[in-house]
């Protein structure tokens, strides 16, 4: 990104050293962290580690899972750029890479868990280096998929006059892609990295602590620690790894994500001011370190005196690029032969009584899921309009609203089923409400932005006709919040089909509760080392999801963009 | 490089497009344009007739699907080498400061650091920017911008200038105050600049600028004459040299888009033809105006009072004249009997009476035809199937729009968005209001 976009002091922000003192403590720490990530990587392998359940050790275990959570957040970004400029750049990629990216993001974590594991526990086996990053990878297909699609979105968003300039003054791939594609792509860039961590965390417990086959597997940090706790019943060990866990999302938000949604709203593509200026007091506090402006200083000059890159790098450059495309697709395509191959075998060996096993888990988990979408619309729908209307009251409770959706649902599973089983319901409908715990988020999230963008004149006229109760719901609100509806209703249902893995079959005080369902049976499958099974309900699952999206949302999707859009 | 050779030179240049519903649509056809040193040339024609089309073609951002370009005699294969535009949106990237946006313009050219400094802070200084080299576009005003997009236009020294409706989107006097600049700076040789070509739908400004001006007809763009301009520069509009060359544009506008004489190479009266592009409530709107100037103006005239686009006010009167409202001898409107009956007449008479006038026109009575046969209804992408088969050159979902504003507002048709089905209108006035509604 060009020069702009260091760091700029606000005009009564004086330069203060106890910042840059913060600033160095802050990279010291940063380097320390990084240092003892790796010596664990180089440590010989050890697959179940032996997690302390002393609230000593939750720093040390806090900062693995973060650095984990980062390094899945790196490769996510880079596949993110690598795969969504294949996409954009070329059709005949676009229409292989996209329905692709559709399938991959229906695919449960636990379909990735087995081969990722196996494989490179393989390539690794004296170090844990493969164990770790099996584990990144594992959190990495949580947070991919929203940044690839959003990113793919925002480069074909771009204006064809804006596009047409990049050519016609001969910016070349490279420059175009820093210069043009890169910003453009930010806004939404950033926006979706903070939604791609919190999807991370969900599986956290998962990704750090699984049983495949007869092996136990079991990382430091987090997730184990309170996957460790629920089996022991240590209750207070629990609660302080969910407050770790909670001081993480917070930290994360407050550290990384807020400073960035303020400094990338120089990308708007529109002219216009924003209403609100998003703000971040980090931000604000590195623009008063004078290290930061020296340092920004420098770089500016540096760039001043621009190493030119002549039309000829551009055009290496472009040959590059479209090599590296090319390769990708190559690399994908044989992935994707290979892994048919498998799967084929695979299924062949599902037995008949499988398969019929199969069919009643899918159908418990389709009713389980479809009640949790009805169960989340029908509280978030009046409570979503109620927040979203105030005009005072929207903007407080969005970020906290943010951050409960980021914490990781299965970690409160046991509290909420320890709740829901004293009431005296019975676990298979329990499945739902956890189904329901970590799903309702996106839909209230989405009927709040809705109702706050009720037009004012909508609103005026509304209020001037007397229109009350039923019938401006009837009239207004539901209508205009009805496609922000249908996109957190899409999302809730993606997320609980998910979610059945971790909510249909439930640790609790050292008992273990199942119920019938999909999510259960991969689980199962999973712990099992029953690869045949494990396959038929990744796979199922999978093309439920896929299937659904295709023939069930879009027709919804379809009408709010023609009957309910404001625009046009 | 021969020194006679046009800079860039169209020959039979032809473009098609394909539409949102998959069908080819003809937007230039055999279309010859030359630029030559020192002038320059003006596209003139209303919107939809593919001048930008035709702008990006001659500088290399599309490749043409028929005929050729060439740049200096030589087949142009990719960008133009000299070639420079001016956005109508100004394009600008919004997340650079002037002076970044500016510097875009040198694009790959490899320059030292020194003279890429020099050249850009004067592209700055000349289009009066001195002073707001660290702003953002956010912060500037739409004709500032438009001052950085010739800026960045410029600052690579190009032979070409190619400006896309460079002053459509500035408000008036905005508008005047940079067009008089530019042509200042060209005639003052300032730009460094050997040929321009603009695009505009503003007559007064293709003069105003244009040495030559080329007018263009729509579906598909063709030229249908060039006006040299020969009027020395600067250009006052309120000349009398000024005001008939604009008058003698007009007239060729009007002949090529209204014309007197029925051509012999006309299809038959009873042929499918189709509508133009205008709202009947626009055509209401015009024999008003009409009415409270005695019944007669100029297309002129009438174009200043609506306000629209040039090309739009032709096709209003078109839309008129096609419904016996108005008659159009050489450049006069004037309302006939029938016009100043409609306005007469109540709400329900005026649909009455438009009813009746719609169902005289071939082209409703094949549509109603088309209904009889259906048993009285037919999904609109049907309709608009068999508008393509018959117009080929027409967009079919814009003709059936403008099938369908006549046909509702006049009580012929009928069409329900939910099932997505044109019928005909019920007979009696109750009805044909609820459908309305």
């Amino acid at each position: 990104m060009d020069g702009h976009a260091s760091i700029r002091p606000g005009p009564d922000a004086p330069a203060a050293s106890w910042v840059d003192g913060l600033v160095l403590a802050g990279l010291g720490a940063l380097v320390a962290g990084l240092v003892a990530f790796a010596r664990r990587w180089h440590a010989p392998l050890a697959t179940a580690a032996a997690i302390d359940l002393s609230p000593r050790a939750l720093p040390g275990y806090a900062l693995l899972s973060l650095a984990r959570g980062f390094a899945a957040y790196g490769l996510s970004l880079a596949v993110t750029l690598v795969y969504a400029t294949a996409a954009a750049h070329s059709a005949a990629a676009a229409r292989i890479l996209i329905p692709l990216l559709d399938v991959l993001q229906s695919i449960p974590v636990l379909g990735f868990l087995p081969g990722l594991v196996l494989g490179l526990v393989a390539l690794f086996p004296h170090s844990n280096a493969g164990l770790e990053l099996a584990c990144i990878v594992m959190i990495f297909t949580g947070q991919a998929w929203n940044m690839i699609f959003s990113f793919y979105a925002s480069l074909r968003g771009i204006p064809t006059e804006l596009r047409e300039a990049g050519i016609l003054f001969r910016l070349g791939r490279w420059r175009y892609f820093r210069t043009v594609e890169l910003p453009a792509a930010t806004i939404g860039l950033v926006w979706n990295s903070m939604m791609s961590m919190a999807g991370g965390w969900f599986f956290l417990t998962v990704c750090e602590a699984f049983t495949l086959g007869n092996r136990d597997f079991r990382l430091p940090g987090v997730g184990a620690y309170v996957s460790a706790a629920i089996d022991r019943g240590d209750g207070r060990a629990e609660a302080a790894g969910l407050v770790a866990m909670a001081a993480m999302i917070l930290a994360t938000d407050q550290l990384v994500w807020r400073p960035l949604v303020a400094w990338s709203a120089r990308f708007r593509l529109e002219d216009t001011a924003p209403g609100v200026e998003a703000r971040s007091w980090v931000l604000a506090l590195l623009g008063r370190s004078g290290l930061l402006r020296r340092l920004a200083a420098l770089a500016r000059r540096r760039r001043r005196v621009p190493p030119r890159p002549g039309p000829r790098a551009g055009g290496r450059a472009a040959g590059v690029l479209r090599a590296a495309g090319r390769s990708v697709l190559v690399a994908l395509g044989l992935g994707v032969a290979l892994g048919v191959g498998q799967l084929a075998r695979y299924l062949a060996a599902v037995p008949a009584a499988g398969w019929g096993r199969l069919g009643a888990a899918l159908a418990a988990t389709t009713l389980r899921t479809a009640a949790t979408v009805a169960l989340a619309a029908a509280w978030t729908v009046p409570a979503g309009i109620l927040i979203g209307r105030s005009a005072r009251l929207a903007p407080r409770l969005q970020p906290a609203i943010q951050m409960l959706a980021s914490f990781p649902a299965p970690m409160l599973y046991p509290l909420v089923t320890g709740v829901l089983l004293a009431v005296g319901l019975p676990f298979s409908l329990i499945a739902v409400a956890l189904m329901l715990l970590g799903a309702q988020w996106y839909v209230l999230f989405n009927v709040i932005a809705g109702a706050s963008a009720i037009p004012g004149d909508l609103r005026e006229a509304a209020d001037g006709f007397r229109l009350a109760g039923w019938t401006r719901w009837r009239t207004l609100e539901l209508p205009v919040v009805f496609p922000y509806l249908v996109t957190g209703l899409i999302t809730a249902a993606g997320g609980a089909w998910n979610a059945s893995i971790v909510a249909e079959l439930v640790r609790f005080r050292g008992r273990t509760l199942v119920t019938t369902g999909l999510g259960a049976l991969i689980t199962e499958a999973t712990a099992a080392g029953d690869f045949p099974l494990l396959a038929a309900g990744v796979l199922t699952m999978a093309l439920t999801v896929v299937g659904l999206n295709r023939f069930g949302w879009r027709r919804l999707y379809r009408l709010a963009e023609t009957r309910y859009a404001l625009l046009r | 490089m021969t020194a006679a050779a046009p800079i860039v030179e169209g020959r039979r240049v032809s473009k098609r497009f394909r539409d949102e519903a998959g069908r080819v649509r003809e937007v230039l056809r055999d279309v010859d344009l030359t630029v030559t040193d020192g002038e320059i040339v003006c596209l003139l024609g209303p919107s939809g007739c593919g001048k930008s089309t035709l702008l990006r073609v001659l500088v290399g951002l599309l490749p043409p699907d028929g005929g050729e370009v060439l740049a200096h005699g030589r087949p142009l294969h990719g960008l133009h080498p000299g070639a420079a535009i001016v956005f109508q949106s100004f394009a600008l990237y919004p997340w650079l400061t002037v002076a970044d946006n500016v510097r875009i313009g040198l694009g790959g050219r490899a320059v030292g650091s020194e003279e890429e400094v020099v050249r850009v802070q004067g592209a700055v200084d000349l289009v009066g920017l001195t002073g707001f080299e660290r702003a953002y576009p956010r912060e500037l005003s739409g004709g500032m911008k438009q001052r950085v997009g010739i800026a960045r236009a410029l600052v690579g020294g190009p032979e070409l200038l190619g400006m896309d409706e460079p002053f459509s989107a500035l408000d008036v006097l905005t508008a005047e105050t940079l067009r008089s600049e530019v042509a200042r700076l060209w005639t003052e040789g300032r730009m460094g600049l050997r040929a321009i070509l603009m695009i505009t739908h503003l007559i007064e400004e293709a003069i105003v600028l244009g040495d030559r001006i080329v007018v263009l007809g729509a579906n598909p763009g063709t030229v249908r004459a060039v006006v040299a301009n020969a009027l020395p520069h600067p250009r006052q509009p309120g000349t009398a040299a000024f005001q008939e060359l604009v008058r003698s544009v007009h007239d060729i506008i009007c002949t090529t888009h209204m014309p007197d004489v029925v051509p012999p190479s006309a299809p038959p009266p009873s042929a499918v033809l189709p509508l133009p592009r205008a709202r009947i409530a626009q055509v209401v709107g015009v024999l008003g105006l009409l009415a409270e100037r005695g019944g007669e103006l100029d297309v002129y005239a009438l174009d200043r009072l609506t306000g629209f686009d040039f090309g739009h006010t032709i096709a209003v009167v078109k839309a008129a004249e096609l419904l016996g409202l108005v008659d159009t001898p050489h450049d006069r409107v004037v309302l006939t009997a029938e016009g100043r009956g409609l306005l007469a007449a109540d709400v329900a008479g005026r649909k009455q009476r438009l009813g009746a006038r719609l169902r005289e026109l071939p082209t409703f009575r094949y549509v109603l035809d088309l209904l009889a046969r259906a048993g009285g209804e037919v999904p609109r992408e049907l309709l608009a199937e068999e508008v393509a088969m018959h117009l080929p050159a027409e967009s079919p979902s814009e003709a059936v729009r403008t099938l369908l504003d006549w046909g509702r507002f006049a009580g012929v048709l009928t069409y329900d968005p939910e099932t997505g089905m044109v019928a005909r209108a019920p007979a009696s006035a109750l009805h044909a209001a609820r459908a309305a509604r």
